[in-house]
Parts: C-alpha cells; sequence; structure tokens
C-alpha cells in the first residue's frame, strides 16, 4: 500500500471529509437500510413480547433462561474488546491502538447497548424492573443483595455509564475540529453543541489529558469485573456446568476473544470501504489477531480444564454433564465451538494469514459464531439436563427467539452506520499528537 | 407572583415528625385567585385524566345470616358421587356457597376419607363453561315448556300402547332410588324395554370382593386392583399396611398385559399378551390340581408361596379378562381355601338388566324403537363400531339424551336435556360394601337442568318432581321407622346412612361362566383395548385437568398412543412417535406409536376416551378412537391386529421423556426384613458445612414424608393440588413445550433390563430446603424463608428472572410464562379457592405446603390459646393420597407421625448430598421378593 507523509492538516482534512465532504453513497443507504428493518423487527418482536409474556420464546421448565441470556452475555463479551484496547492499551502506551479506538468504543457502546436490553425483555414482568435497584420504598423493600442479578445490575449499568462517557470525552476535541471543518451553519451548531465550547487552548488539552487517564484509569478494572460479574451468575449456581471457580478468568479472556473477533469483523470492511488502509494498517490486523490468538488459548484452557475437572471431580454430575455436551442432543454446539473457539484460532500463529484481510475476516466470522455456540451451551446445554432425569428437557429457539436476536444485530449496524456517517470514526486529534510526537507516518 | 402553597409565615419550624404543623389549615395568605384558579384546574385535569371507572355493583349484607355460614370460613358438607356405578362419600368444601374443593368422606367405606383423581376432578366438570346450557331439539336450543310440549304428548302415547317400543339405555346406577325408579317405570308401562351400556365399567363376569388387608400372598391376574375402580382406596391403604408390617410383610405377584399400578407395587412383574395370559392362568390351575411340575421357575415359585399361604393369599383377575380367567383364578382361590376370607364373591350385578346395546341396535335397526330415552352415556361414540349406532338411532322417530354435555350421541338425538352435576342436585348412592349414602346438592344448579331422578318423575308424571321430595320420599318409603326425620337428617350430615349392610353370598355368579377351551397362544399380533387411566371411555374427555393429568407411565396427556413393547416394536421394524394405521377386522385408526418397557410383547394396546368430534373446546380432536377398533364379540381386542408405518415422528406431550434413573438413584429402594437402603450413593456422603448461619425455629418446623412403599403413583396429589392452589391448565401445545404447571409430580422410572422393567415412581413437590438453593439467587428476595422454615413465594415482588426455577435442583418451580389463568369464564371465577391467589403472568410459583391451611390452623390454634395438633395441618396431596403414603407435619414435635417417619431407616434426602437439607423426605421402596425367584 502505497503510504503518503501524513501532516496534521492532511490528517484532520482527510478525517473530517470522511463525514462532512464525502457525498452519502447508495451502499451506505442500502446497509442502513437492510440494518434498520432489523430495528424494526426487533420492534415487532419486542412488542409482541410484552403483549404476550415470555412464553413467545421457546424457555420451559428446565431450560427457563435461552437465547436472552446467550445473546446478553455475548454482547457483553463484544463489548469488551472496545474498553480493552482504549483503556488498558492506552495504559500501556501501545500507540497502534490510536487508529481503532473510537471505532472499538463505539462499538462497546452499541453492543453495550444491545446487551442490556436482555435482561430487562427476559423478565417475567418486565415492568417491575426496578425492584432489581435499590431505592427507598414505603414498604423498605431491598434487592436481595447475595443474588449475582443484582450484581450484575450494577456491574452493567456502571459499565455501561463509564465506557459512554469515556467515548464521548475522547470525542470532544474532534467534535471541535467538526465544528470548525463544517460548511454548513446547522451542522457547525450541531457539532459545536456536542464539542462543549472546546477551543483547544493549552487548559483544556492539558485537563483534557488528565480527565482521559483518568477514565482510562478507571474503564480498565472494569474490564476484568464486568464479565466476572456476568460469569457469577452462572457460577453462584447449583447446576453442573455453571458451579465452577474458573469462570470468572475464562469469561473474561472469552470475551476479550469475542471483542476483538467482532473488532475485526467490523473492521475489516470498513476500512476497505473508507480506503483507510493506510490509517488502520496491516500491523493492526496482525495486533489484533495475536490478540485474539492469546485469548483463544486462554478460552481453550478454560475448555480443558473444566472437563479435566469433570474427570478429576469424580462427581458423576460432572462428569455426565461432560459426556452430554460432546454426545447429548446438543452435539454440534460442542463441537461447533471446539472448532470455531479452538480449532481455527490455530490459524493465526502464521503471519500470512494475520495480515490478510478476507481469511482474517472468515476467521473472525468464525470466532463470533463459536462465542455464541459457547454460551449456548454453558446456558442451554447445561439447564436441559440437570439432576433429576424426571425433568430433563429440550429448548429450541423459536421464531421470536431468532427474531429479537436478529434485531439486535440490526440495531447494533444501525448504530454502527450512523455513528460512521455522522462522527469521525477515527481519532483525529489523537492521530494529529501521534503524529506530531512521532514525525512520521502512522 | 408569590408561588407558594406551603404555609411559609406559619409559626414555628417543620417538624417531620408533626402531620399537623401550627397553622396548617390556615389558609395561606398570598394565595392569589390565579395561582388558585391554576391548581384547581390541574387537579380537575389529573382527576378527570385517570379515567377510573369505579365498578357499578352493591353490597348488601344478609338480613337474616344463614346458619353457620360466616363469611371467610369455609363449611364442609358431606355429599357422594356415583362412579361407574359405585357410591363414594365425599366431604366437599363450600366457600360462601360455592363448592371449591372435594375430599373423600371419612366416615364412608370406599373413599376412607380419602379421593381419587376422578373426584377430585369432579369439581371442574361442575363449573365447566363447556356443559350444557340448554335443552336442544335438533340442535337448536329449546326450553323446557318447549320439551313438555312434545314428551307429554308422547307419554300418552305410551300409556296407550303401554310402553311398546319405548326402550332405556343406562349405565351403571349407583343409586337406589334410581333403580327403583326405572323399575316404576317398566312397571307403568310393561313392555318398556331398559338395556344397559358402559364402556369403562363393563359387566363383569365375576365380580368379587377382595380383602386385601387379610392376604399374605396376592396375585394379579390383569387387576387394577389401585386403579380407577370402586375400591382403589380401600386396596392401597390395605396393600400399604401389608407393606409396612415389620414381620411378613405383603408380596404382591402381578402378571398384566400393559403395565398398571398393580405391576408397579408387584415384587415380580410379569407381562403376558392376553392369550397368554390366559393360557398362564389355567396351566397354574391345572399345575395346582394335579401336582406336576411347573414348566417354569417363576410359576413354580409363585404356586409353592401361594400353597404356603392357603387361606392367606388370594388370586384377583381383572375386570377386562375374559371368563376363563376368572374361573382359573376361583379355581385357585377355591383350592387353597381363599374363598370368604381373602375374597368374597358377589352375587353379581343383577341390579343390571342383560339386555345390553346388541338388542337395543337389533330392535332400532328393524324399526322397533319409538322412542329412545338415554340416561347419560355417549353411545354415539363409545359403543363398538360393528353396531353402527348411530346409523341405527337415525330410525329411531323420539329420541332423548340426558346428560352433562352435548356430546356425539346429543347431536343425533331429537332431544337433548342437560342434566345436573352431581353437586347441584339431591341423589342417593350405594357403595361396593352396601352402604348408602345421600348426596346433597352444593350449590343451585348453573344451568337450568334436571338430574335423572327428576327427569324420571316428569316420564311418571309423578308429584313431587323435585330431587330433594324424590330421595327423601323414596328414603321414607324404603326405610320405614319411627323418627325418620332424625335418622334422615344424620343421614345427610354424615354422608353414611346408618343401616345394616347386606353382605353378599359367597357364590359366584360365573358358576356358569362357560370355561373356555385351553385357548391356544396366539402366534399373530394381539390388538388389547382398555379404557383410559383418567378419561376413561370418554366421559371425562371435557375435562382439562384430567386430560393435562400426565397419564401413568407414559406421562403422557391429551392424546393417546399405541402402546407396545420394546421387542415388538424392533420385529415390526416400528420406533417411538412413529404414526402407524392399526388395522383390526377391516376398521383401522392411526395412532402414533408409543415404545413402552413393561408392556407384554406381541400385542399393542391403544385407549379408549381420544378421538371424540363432540367434547367441547377441551376435548375434541385429540388422539385417536379407538371405539373404531372395537367389535361387540371382542370389546377388549384379540389377536389378528395389523400394523402399517405410515409416517413418523410424532411429538408426544409428555411431560417426563426420560425412562432410565441414569445411575442417580432419586428412587431407593429396601429389601423387607433388611432396613438398610440397598440403592445409596454412597459416593456422594452428604455435607453439613455452610457459610450461612443455621435457621432456628420457635414454632413448628413443617415437613413431609413420602412413603414411596405405599405410593401406588395415581397422581390424586397432583390433582387435589391443581383444585386447592387454583393451578391452571396450559394445553397440549404448551405441555409440548414442557411449561405445565403442576405442583406436584409423580415421576416414574424404568429401572433395570428395558425388557423386563422395574417399574418405579415418585411423587416431587417443593422440598421446601433448609439450604435453598432458590432463595439465594433471587434478586428481589420474592422467595424467601418463613419463620417456620417454609420457602414461600411473594407472587407480588416476582419480576420473573425465573433464576430460582435453574437453580432449583429438583425443578419443582413452574413459571408463567404466558397469561395461563382463564379469568373471562364467569363459573371458573367462582371455582377458585379464595385463599390462594390467582397468579398473573411472568410469576414463578411452587408448592407452598399448602401454606393457607396452615394459617387457618394457626389461627384456630391462637384463638384456642394452644399450639398446632399433630394432623391438624393436611396439605391437598396427603389429604387426596388413597394411600395414606404423604405425611405432613412439625418435624420438632418428637410424638408428630412425620417426626416418627423421618426416624425410620428408610428414611433419606432426595440429592441430599447437594446438602440442601430438604424438609421433604422419602422412605425408600420396600420390596419383598421371593427369595426363591431373586
Amino acid at each position: 500500500m502505497p503510504t503518503t507523509v501524513q501532516t496534521c492538516e492532511t490528517l484532520s482534512e482527510r478525517l473530517s471529509a470522511v463525514v462532512l465532504k464525502r457525498p452519502t453513497k447508495l451502499g451506505w443507504f442500502t446497509c442502513l437500510a437492510i440494518s434498520f428493518t432489523g430495528v424494526l423487527m426487533l420492534n415487532v418482536a419486542i412488542s409482541w413480547l410484552l403483549l404476550r409474556g415470555v412464553g413467545v420464546w421457546g424457555i420451559n421448565e428446565p431450560v427457563a433462561w435461552g437465547f436472552a441470556i446467550v445473546n446478553f452475555v455475548w454482547w457483553i463479551g463484544i463489548g469488551h474488546a472496545g474498553t480493552f484496547i482504549s483503556a488498558i492499551l492506552l495504559l500501556l502506551h501501545q500507540h497502534w491502538r490510536t487508529s481503532i479506538n473510537r471505532f472499538t468504543e463505539a462499538m462497546t457502546l452499541f453492543a453495550v447497548a444491545c446487551a442490556a436490553l436482555f435482561p430487562l425483555l427476559h423478565l417475567g414482568r418486565p415492568w417491575v424492573f426496578y425492584f432489581l435497584l435499590p431505592y427507598p420504598d414505603t414498604m423498605r423493600l431491598w434487592p436481595q443483595w447475595r443474588s449475582p442479578l443484582v450484581w450484575d445490575v450494577f456491574a452493567v449499568s456502571t459499565y455501561f455509564t463509564v465506557s459512554l462517557v469515556y467515548w464521548y470525552i475522547g470525542l470532544v476535541p474532534d467534535l471541535a475540529t467538526m465544528r470548525d471543518r463544517a460548511t454548513r451553519r446547522w451542522i457547525k451548531v450541531l457539532y459545536g453543541i456536542g464539542a462543549l465550547g472546546w477551543r483547544g487552548s493549552a487548559k483544556h488539552w492539558a485537563r483534557y489529558e488528565m480527565a482521559y487517564l483518568l477514565l482510562a484509569g478507571l474503564a480498565t478494572p472494569l474490564v476484568l469485573s464486568v464479565h466476572s460479574v456476568v460469569s457469577l451468575d452462572f457460577a453462584v449456581a447449583v447446576l453442573p456446568g455453571w458451579h465452577s471457580t474458573i469462570f470468572p478468568p475464562y469469561f473474561v479472556a472469552g470475551a476479550i476473544f469475542s471483542g476483538f473477533a467482532m473488532v475485526l469483523t467490523l473492521l475489516i470492511p470498513f476500512r476497505k470501504i473508507y480506503k483507510l488502509e493506510d490509517v488502520i494498517s496491516e500491523r493492526h490486523l496482525d495486533l489484533a489477531s495475536k490478540v485474539m490468538l492469546a485469548t483463544g488459548l486462554m478460552v481453550a484452557l478454560g475448555y480443558a480444564s473444566e472437563h479435566w475437572m469433570a474427570w478429576y471431580s469424580d462427581e458423576p454430575n460432572e462428569e455426565f454433564l461432560a459426556l452430554n455436551r460432546m454426545l447429548g442432543p446438543y452435539w454440534p454446539v460442542w463441537w461447533t465451538t471446539m472448532t470455531c473457539n479452538i480449532l481455527v484460532p490455530q490459524l493465526l500463529w502464521w503471519r500470512r494469514i494475520r495480515t490478510s484481510p478476507l481469511p482474517l475476516f472468515i476467521i473472525s466470522l468464525l470466532v463470533n459464531v463459536g462465542m455464541w455456540a459457547e454460551r449456548y451451551m454453558i446456558v442451554v446445554v447445561s439447564l436441559h439436563r440437570d439432576f433429576l432425569p424426571s425433568s430433563w428437557g429440550k429448548f429450541h429457539g423459536t421464531v421470536w427467539d431468532w427474531a429479537t436476536f436478529g434485531g439486535t444485530i440490526g440495531l447494533f449496524f444501525t448504530l454502527m452506520f450512523l455513528f460512521v456517517r455522522l462522527l469521525p470514526m477515527i481519532p483525529i486529534a489523537e492521530l494529529r499528537k501521534q503524529t506530531v510526537e512521532e514525525g512520521k507516518e502512522v | 407572583m408569590s408561588d407558594s402553597l406551603s404555609p411559609a409565615n406559619s409559626e414555628g419550624p417543620l417538624r417531620d415528625d408533626d402531620e399537623f404543623v401550627p397553622g396548617a389549615s390556615e389558609w395561606p395568605e398570598d394565595l392569589s385567585r390565579r395561582r388558585f384558579l391554576q391548581v384547581m384546574a390541574a387537579s380537575l385535569a389529573l382527576a378527570g385524566g385517570a379515567c377510573t371507572r369505579l365498578p357499578h355493583g352493591e353490597i348488601l349484607p344478609y338480613i337474616r345470616q344463614p346458619e353457620l355460614l360466616i363469611p371467610g370460613k369455609p363449611l364442609y358438607f358431606a355429599t357422594a358421587m356415583d362412579f361407574g356405578g359405585v357410591g363414594h362419600g365425599l366431604l366437599v368444601r363450600s366457600n360462601e356457597g360455592r363448592p371449591t374443593k372435594i375430599e373423600g368422606n371419612p366416615d364412608h367405606p370406599t373413599s376412607l376419607g380419602r379421593s381419587s383423581v376422578h373426584a377430585q376432578a369432579a369439581l371442574l366438570t361442575l363449573y365447566d363453561p363447556a356443559r350444557s346450557h340448554a335443552a336442544m331439539k335438533l340442535g337448536h336450543p329449546e326450553t323446557w315448556e318447549g320439551l313438555l310440549g312434545e314428551l307429554l304428548p308422547e307419554i300418552e302415547k305410551w300409556k296407550e300402547s303401554a310402553g311398546a317400543g319405548v326402550h332405556l339405555l343406562t349405565q351403571r346406577i349407583a343409586s337406589p332410588t334410581l333403580l327403583a325408579q326405572v323399575h316404576q317405570f317398566l312397571t307403568k308401562f310393561p313392555k318398556a324395554q331398559w338395556h344397559f351400556h358402559d364402556a369403562a365399567f363393563p359387566r363383569s363376569p365375576m365380580p368379587a370382593k377382595v380383602r386385601l388387608e387379610q392376604a399374605q400372598v396376592v396375585l394379579s391376574l390383569d387387576a387394577e386392583l389401585f386403579g380407577y375402580g370402586g375400591a382403589n382406596v380401600p386396596n392401597a391403604l390395605a396393600f400399604a399396611k401389608g407393606r409396612r408390617r415389620e414381620e411378613n410383610a405383603a408380596r404382591l405377584y402381578a402378571v398384566e398385559v400393559t403395565p398398571t399400578f398393580t405391576g408397579t407395587m408387584a415384587d415380580h412383574r410379569r407381562a403376558l399378551s392376553p392369550s397368554a395370559l390366559v393360557k398362564f392362568a389355567q396351566d397354574l390351575v391345572v399345575t395346582l390340581h394335579d401336582g406336576s411340575k411347573s414348566s417354569d421357575n417363576w410359576s413354580a415359585a409363585l404356586l409353592r408361596d401361594l400353597q404356603k399361604h392357603k387361606g392367606q393369599c388370594v388370586v384377583v383377575a381383572g375386570e377386562f379378562q375374559p371368563p376363563s380367567v376368572h374361573e382359573a383364578a376361583r379355581q385357585i382361590n377355591e383350592a387353597l381355601g381363599n374363598i370368604g376370607k381373602t375374597i368374597d364373591y358377589l352375587p353379581g350385578d343383577d341390579s343390571l338388566p342383560r339386555s345390553g346395546l346388541q338388542e337395543l341396535v337389533t330392535a332400532m335397526q328393524r324399526g322397533e324403537v319409538g322412542a329412545l330415552l338415554i340416561f347419560g352415556g355417549n353411545p354415539a361414540y363409545d359403543s363398538p363400531v360393528d353396531l353402527s349406532f348411530g346409523e341405527a338411532l337415525a330410525k329411531v322417530p323420539f329420541s332423548m339424551h340426558l346428560g352433562l354435555y352435548p356430546n356425539e350421541t346429543a347431536q343425533v338425538c331429537r332431544w337433548h336435556l342437560p342434566e345436573s352435576h352431581f353437586l347441584e342436585t339431591w341423589s342417593d348412592v350405594r357403595a361396593s360394601d352396601g352402604s348408602e349414602s345421600i348426596a346433597q346438592p352444593l350449590i343451585e344448579p348453573l344451568y337450568p337442568s334436571k338430574s335423572a331422578h327428576e327427569f324420571v318423575a316428569v316420564l311418571l308424571e309423578q308429584v313431587p318432581t323435585t330431587g330433594y321430595d324424590i330421595i327423601r320420599g323414596a328414603w321414607e318409603a324404603r326405610h320405614k321407622m319411627d323418627n325418620f326425620e332424625n335418622f334422615w337428617r344424620k343421614s345427610v350430615h354424615d354422608g353414611v346412612a346408618a343401616l345394616p349392610k347386606t353382605p353378599g353370598p359367597n357364590t359366584p355368579e360365573a358358576a356358569t361362566a362357560s370355561a373356555e377351551k385351553a385357548a391356544a397362544e396366539s402366534k399373530s399380533l394381539e390388538l388389547v383395548i382398555r379404557p383410559d387411566a383418567h378419561v376413561l371411555d370418554g366421559r371425562f374427555a371435557e375435562n382439562a385437568w384430567l386430560q393435562e393429568l400426565p397419564k401413568p407411565l407414559t406421562q403422557l396427556t391429551w392424546e393417546n398412543a399405541a402402546l407396545i413393547a420394546p421387542q415388538t416394536a424392533r420385529a415390526n421394524h416400528l420406533e417411538h412417535g412413529d404414526v402407524v394405521e392399526l388395522r383390526y377386522r377391516d376398521h383401522a385408526i392411526r395412532t402414533p406409536v408409543w415404545v413402552l418397557p413393561g408392556q407384554a410383547e406381541g400385542c399393542i394396546t391403544v385407549h379408549l376416551g381420544y378421538g371424540r368430534n363432540y367434547a367441547g373446546p377441551v376435548g375434541s380432536g385429540l388422539g385417536s378412537n379407538a371405539f373404531t377398533l372395537q367389535t361387540s364379540d371382542a370389546p377388549w381386542g384379540g389377536p389378528g391386529v395389523e400394523v402399517h408405518k405410515i409416517g413418523g415422528g410424532h411429538r408426544f406431550s409428555t411431560t417426563q421423556s426420560e425412562r432410565s434413573m441414569e445411575d442417580r438413584d432419586p428412587v431407593r429402594l429396601v429389601t423387607a426384613g433388611k432396613p438398610a437402603v440397598e440403592i445409596a450413593r454412597e459416593d456422594l456422603p452428604e455435607t453439613t458445612e455452610t457459610l450461612y448461619p443455621k435457621w432456628k425455629y420457635a414454632g413448628p418446623a413443617w415437613g413431609m414424608v413420602i412413603d414411596l412403599s405405599a405410593c401406588i403413583g395415581c397422581s390424586a396429589c397432583t390433582i387435589a393440588c391443581q383444585a386447592e392452589n387454583n393451578i391452571p391448565v396450559v394445553g397440549r401445545e404448551q405441555v409440548l413445550r414442557r411449561r405445565e404447571m403442576h405442583w406436584i409430580r409423580v415421576d416414574r422410572y424404568f429401572d433395570g433390563d428395558n425388557n423386563a422393567p422395574r417399574l418405579l415412581h415418585q411423587p416431587v413437590p417443593c422440598m421446601h430446603c433448609e439450604n435453598a438453593p432458590c432463595e439465594l439467587v433471587c434478586p428481589v428476595g420474592a422467595t424467601v424463608h418463613d419463620h417456620e422454615g417454609l420457602n414461600v413465594m411473594v407472587y407480588n415482588r416476582c419480576v420473573g428472572t425465573r433464576y430460582c426455577s435453574n437453580n432449583c435442583p429438583y425443578k419443582v418451580r413452574r413459571f408463567n410464562f404466558l397469561k395461563f389463568n382463564d379469568d373471562h369464564s364467569e363459573t371458573l371465577k367462582l371455582m377458585r379457592n379464595p385463599n390462594v391467589s390467582v397468579r398473573m403472568r411472568g410469576v414463578m410459583e411452587k408448592c407452598t405446603y399448602c401454606l393457607q391451611r396452615i394459617s387457618a390452623a394457626r389461627i384456630d390454634a391462637e384463638k384456642e390459646k394452644r399450639k398446632i395438633r399433630d394432623g391438624e395441618v393436611i396439605p391437598a396431596c396427603a389429604q387426596a393420597c388413597p394411600a395414606d403414603a404423604i405425611v405432613f407435619g412439625d418435624i420438632l414435635d418428637p410424638a408428630s407421625r412425620v417426626a416418627a417417619m423421618k426416624e425410620s431407616p428408610r428414611n433419606y434426602s432426595l440429592l441430599g448430598e447437594l446438602n440442601t437439607k430438604p424438609r421433604t423426605t422419602y422412605l425408600a421402596r420396600m420390596q419383598n421378593p421371593n427369595p426363591e425367584i431373586g
């Protein structure tokens, strides 16, 4: 790829032009329309759900949690990569993150938004969701603090808030750039409101840097805590397949693994379409793949230790569970999980593959599928055969299960398309700074 | 403008604790006119915007309080039910004049305070919105006057002809008064004819009364000792007693075709096809008489066991067995001196006419029937196919059907008349031991209906015509005594008349029963037709509780299937869920195949009662109609059925798909005389450590013990719980999705060899764990531990995360996935127990140990300043249980029955290794195998 020398001016020009000057193409409209169809489908699915009850889904007596929880864990896991890239890599001075952090933060935000829908919708009586919040009420009732679902409320809401603030703070200087570069009055006003009166003074910059760093520090433990808490939803239970102390680290690794997969799934087409191959270079793909490979191996270790413990513990229920996952009625789920999450990522040992967009894209898609299957395995396959054979059953997603899941994918992409069209997806200010500091091309 | 509405210029500071601060009542001076109008306008807008409409209605106090009626306090009335011609004494709870729960009458000899699935389900039939609401003429509603306008001239015609061409058709009749009325009718119209047809309770080849409590060794030849017959309660209680004896526990051998409750309770069970069973019985007689050696060990050991217990053993033949089997059983009983000791042979059903459906249909086809009066029943559906009852009926100019439902027969009759439910009308019944009861109504008829008594009185042109007058008049005429009023009152109150019983002589009717030629074992596939355990011959198909109650051993709901043994299925290349066409004597039905371990080889069982077309919104169009295969000469099937596979993949609406215990042994066994638990999970020791402090109880700590030796698996507990706790039915579609709502379920397992399995069952209610996994994970504290150790649900706090259910190792929690409760049908509102919340969609529910009954007892005890007595609180399941298998009480009271049972060496906790410390525990099932068989 030909590399051109970037200056502050060219960077600002190029990156703001993506939003301000580039004509809105039919392709973008088509993509938005398709995604928005998903949003409409989600609306229908949610309306039907609220009208009839959670029974429109396939959940039943042994399997009382189904798609909703699978999707919740999947989406929230995806979110993790954004926070990991923008916060942890910032603290670790990984400058390559700059090109992609805005994009991945947006991804986090939208994924968490999709995720947060599910715990609400899966309630039997969603209109009293606030019973889970600690608020002063006349009956002096309080949430039941021993339940991990209460911890979940705090973990997820904190995560969403911090992600939103962090993302927005990072956006402020760029919104100012957009304001300055926009030509039409009303666009100037809109970006101007968002820029909160940013003038680029030294004082602004100093405070901005400090706030950004502090938020990065705040967000870092969240990467670890959120999915640890989510994993406790399962680990606290007595159910074989859930009752396991390995869950927190195993879930965090899985979250980052799936998050990076989603980052690649999104970045590879976007950099191609918006011709940002020089800003989001092969080096980024290479590094993201390495993170995926590493976390993928951690996940593999998690699977291995689960099965090893099933054998080592000599606990018949655990042993049965391990075999049931492999050979029971849901055997394709286990094999999909193992293939997509362990076997396929081994291709990333080769540098050729790590830097080739197409194979990488396919691998990232497979990992997304694999991680969804993993959550299906944990939630559904553990539940469907527990202690007493008399209560064993099966679960199949209904059309409404799939519509809700597909609908959140539509929502996610709608937000993503609006984001790339309306906001600078590459942090202009940070790239400028980096260019000045390094004095060379990105 | 000052816009303060607060008393800003009032004296003194505002204090939190003072509701009426000084000056609060004074008009604030600085409230402007404009502001006042603003506030008033806003208030009006808010008041109007709320759009609330107060319900219209008048609340009137009693001017004269009915005797004993205290609003909120239920009353109990004794009454009785005619079930298959046998009276069952009942005690019915009435809340403000609405019958809300049926229990057995403890003073009655056949119910002994206990009940059956059918007695429990009768409540729903009473309130069923699909019952007949009005008389119908050719399918159009008519008035009672309209009916009389046609009936009275008809009766005049009968008088002229002395009843020639008038035919009555009845089922079994338990009411002595109705029998007398029928005889009056036949006296008045001497040429009239009476026919009997009852598809579920046919004429018995050799009626007998078994005294199980006297028997040490029992051999059942396909007898349903604990099934839906007339004596299931006394039999179950007697058997449980015999089982629990420390010394000389009773032993049960069962030879049967399709697994029954008898087979599940047996120590030794053998499955034989019908023809093989006949041969087995006849061989047994031969070996017994000539002392020759039996061909196989099993029979030889059985015979030795029987001979060892002369006069203390009994051989019982099943109702659906041919006379030859009954004769064989009688001969063995005679040879072993059992008659008069363990079994009494009764004089036969001489109260019933000999003439059956066959004679009636012949007469109808000849055009000899001018008028046909059908009392109950549904012959247009439940008659053998070769009779073509419906076609023959079309030739009858005046046909009339009296019934609860506008069923198939009502459709083809000229007239249909709604019949009163037994809880709406006066009647009387005779029990199997001859004792008589008066059945009093609990409620005025919900619809303009007539009882059979009232209808016959009309036919006889008698006055009086009210049920009360008829019954009382008949009793007064029958029982002449000085103080009849006292006798009547006492009989009505007690539910059993204080009359001397008339014991039957020991002369079997079937001394004439033709001993058939020694049957040859059939080589071809045999068809076995049996009434369904719950809907019987279809008479309960409209009852949703019975439809949704899992059937014994298959756990199938809402449909029937062709039951076939695994080996036979393999031999015929059939799999579970295949749809087949069964072809038998030129008739065929399509039905799915259910591969059932324990079914006899070489035969296929289909149950009656399905495939109905006019069974209301509940029972129509379910399953397939086995009456299509029934012929009048072979009502219970015969050899030569053909099976053709026509499809596969039928999805059964079953509540339990697994057969095996998967080495987890939820049901444990002990051998009589050896108290140690035989099947125990020694690999998983029970732990007691917990991080949380232990619960402390000042008052009672409720607990339950379920004795698996006594439990016959009949599911009366399930349906009693459903009635008591307002549990909705969910329908076939939702059962397919495994969303049934029963709070107590009866699990069944097939243990051991699939070809000759041991059949086990286990009722599972909430365990009310001391360390309850559900309580820990509820985020809102909607399921909590109460001060007596109950694990209670707070429905209004539940948000429906369902985490509790996921974490319940017993999976006894039930979730309202949709709005399952019908709150539109007015009659169903009357049925509900007012002391139990009706749950809305989206909340979890489960067994409460009948909390409302505990509360009632606690209130009584507190009023009398005493402790709750042992046995004062009986949950619905324990009360209904015909075998007394469920015992409930205070486990901290060492004198309580439940505490004593928990001391038994047979006591064990289900999944105790999880340290849940369940309050519900089980007594391992006692087996008493013959050591010679092993």
